[in-house]
């Protein structure tokens, strides 16, 4: 019995002291302000007596903050005896109320904006006595608007009224304040925006994805042909003028890469990608019953132009949208072999579809790079390649009459996923 | 698919060049809640008015162009303050010399629209002539009286500089009102606003200008009144 009782009461005296932690203060704003340490803090007001003791209420702020080290506080003369301010305090205490942001508290006359303007580090509390409950405003240099607001439960015990005040209002970091040399060389500080972006950011990374023919919304009736298309005796297609018509086309692809971006706009990337190629034979040719299996590797390395833009939605983590543009080598690396109880492979088998050495090629798209923690991150691009004539053959006087190319107009898109790791430089 | 391609571009080039401008030519307070109803009280009317093309107006009303300009603004101060009362019941006018004392000050209602006007400091109320406190005045800053004048070519600062265009014929006789209903309480703007009334007219008489008048006045209550919504 005893317990139960011990317990409601327990519960009773938690309820109060709930409610009254919720009913004790209402912060309407409270913008980022500095919160100097050893501050000087004014307490302005109207009242004929002030709602609080500025010596205790500078202890309260020792007690409930560690980091102020030594306030000073005491009441701002000057303005109460001043008209103007006489005028703006009483408007404050009218119009501090509930839902009105900080621009609509802004003091309008200049002389009065010019009076905040010149308070140079020091902190203007502001408090008016609402009868049951005390409108708090905090003014700094900065700005002619209130930086924070609110309201405090009134009570007859000074320093308990200065202890809310200081929990609700300043319990905040502190920073040290700047000497008057230190604050001349902040003020030919380049802005902080700038330095954020690095000179130069260099990530490497793999990446996985997949490419084929087709790009996506564009018809199918575009690709049919090459896609569609299979090698009879080794050699015979309808046409030649892509590789999709002797190799498969959509498989997937394998990259690693390394770029770099400079000022945060442009960029470049080296990359070598590699994806594996079934050749595509006609079932229905009996000349196939000797093969064992026939592939291309494709090898590709290219050089990007990066065009990127940056932003940082949340603070661990930075996008960088990017464009890019480049060009690329690509090398088709033969893999035939005939099955093993085929002692002579057929004369087609010999004079086989060959590609040329190397194909010239470019390459153009778009992606995004997440990256956390400065460091680590994932991306995903996408674009189109191509892989056109070889660059080493001469121009000749007769090409008109020379043989068409193979594979002159042999063009993918593709899709990957990347892990990098990003450096700041 | 030409036409199709022309009107994109046309588009394009629109959006491009800012003539698809869209303004708000109203600004609330989060506390204004109620429109005033029946009890009002009145600033400004008295100096509020101004007539362009004043030559124009003389010739066709008959007045002696170095008059137009006196009896003009008088009689449509004086049409404003009759519909007023109309419309308000109890309407309390303030003197003359009511704001005289204000600052003058420009409110932002857009990007590139301020109105300029003259309100009270913060912490002063006004008094009328029997020395009590009007609760909320309509302060009346300015209103332009002339022909098919548009308010962007007054109030958006991107164009005010630019040249009128040549004058034709005038279609509507205009007025561009500009507007605060304050707090005089709390000394707060509650609802500040610019409007712009046309009203076409063949053959313009003092009658044509009492339209106009009442049209503005019957705008300014309506705006009022969706204004607090």
């Amino acid at each position: 019995m005893k317990s139960i009782k011990a317990l409601l009461m327990f519960l009773f005296v938690f309820v109060a002291t709930m409610a009254a932690t919720v009913s004790a203060s209402d912060i309407f704003f409270n913008s980022k302000w500095t919160l100097w340490e050893n501050a000087d803090i004014l307490i302005w007001t109207n009242d004929k007596e002030l709602a609080i003791d500025p010596r205790e209420f500078c202890l309260s702020l020792r007690r409930n903050n560690m980091a102020i080290g030594e306030p000073k506080c005491r009441t701002l003369g000057e303005w109460e005896r001043d008209t103007i301010a006489a005028r703006y305090a009483n408007w404050l205490s009218n119009n501090i109320e509930p839902g009105l942001s900080s621009n609509y508290l802004k003091a309008r006359h200049p002389s009065m904006s010019a009076k905040i303007q010149e308070l140079e580090d020091k902190i203007v509390l502001y408090i008016a006595d609402k009868g049951n409950v005390l409108q708090i405003a905090i003014f700094d240099e900065t700005s002619s608007e209130p930086r924070a607001a609110g309201t405090v439960q009134k009570k007859a015990d000074k320093i308990a009224l200065g202890d809310d005040i200081a929990s609700t209002f300043f319990d905040r970091k502190t920073s040290r304040r700047l000497s008057k040399e230190e604050r001349q060389k902040k003020l030919t500080e380049p802005d902080e925006y700038y330095k954020e972006v690095p000179n130069v950011r260099a990530w490497g990374g793999f990446s996985v994805g997949y490419a084929q023919a087709q790009v996506p919304l564009t018809p199918y009736n575009w690709y049919h042909r090459h896609v569609e298309s299979e090698i009879r005796n080794y050699r015979i297609t309808r046409d030649s003028v892509s590789l999709w018509n002797f190799i498969d086309d959509s498989t997937p692809l394998f990259t690693l890469y390394a770029g770099a971006i400079w000022y945060g706009f442009i960029g470049g990337e080296i990359f070598y990608r590699y994806s594996n190629h079934v050749v595509k034979t006609d079932k229905r040719d009996t000349i196939y019953n000797e093969l064992d299996h026939w592939e291309f590797g494709q090898h590709e390395i290219g050089l990007n132009v990066m065009f990127s833009t940056t932003f940082s939605p949340i603070k661990l983590m930075d996008i960088h949208l990017f464009g890019f543009l480049g060009f690329q080598y690509s090398f088709y690396s033969e893999d035939i072999a005939v099955k093993k109880d085929v002692e002579y492979p057929s004369k087609a088998y010999k004079a086989r579809i060959k590609f040329e050495d190397v194909y010239k090629g470019a390459l153009f798209g778009g992606g995004s790079q997440f990256v956390f923690a400065k460091h680590y991150g994932f991306s995903i691009r996408t674009g189109i390649s191509s892989r056109g004539k070889s660059v080493y053959t001469e121009p000749s006087p007769d090409a008109g009459v020379e043989p068409t190319i193979i594979g002159a107009m042999t063009v993918d898109w593709f899709i990957n996923f990347g892990l990098e790791y990003h450096w700041d430089l | 698919m030409w036409k199709f391609l022309v009107s994109i571009c046309f588009a394009l080039a629109c959006i491009l060049s800012g003539c698809s401008q869209t303004y708000q030519w109203s600004k609330k307070h989060p506390y204004y809640k109620q429109a005033p109803y029946g009890e009002l009280a009145i600033a400004g009317v008295q100096n509020a008015f101004v007539l362009t093309r004043s030559g124009w107006f003389a010739k066709r009303l008959n007045v002696s162009p170095d008059s137009i300009q006196i009896v003009g603004t008088q009689f449509c101060a004086q049409s404003m303050l009759n519909e007023m009362k109309g419309a308000y019941s109890k309407l309390n006018i303030l003197p003359e010399n009511a704001l005289a004392d204000s600052p003058e000050e420009s409110q932002k209602l857009d990007d590139r629209i301020f109105m300029r006007g003259k309100l009270p400091e913060q912490g002063v109320s006004i008094k009328d002539s029997a020395g009590n406190i009007p609760p909320r005045i309509l302060i009346i800053h300015e209103v332009i009286v002339g022909t098919d004048l548009n308010r962007e070519s007054f109030f958006d600062y991107a164009v005010i500089h630019n040249e009128s265009p040549e004058r034709t014929a005038a279609k509507n006789i205009s007025a561009i009102v500009s507007y605060t209903l304050w707090d005089n309480e709390k000394q707060r703007p509650l609802f500040s606003a610019v409007d712009e009334i046309q009203h076409p007219v063949l053959v313009m008489t003092w009658a044509d200008m009492e339209t106009l008048i009442r049209l503005a006045v019957s705008e300014i209550r309506k705006n009022l009144y969706l204004g607090a919504k």
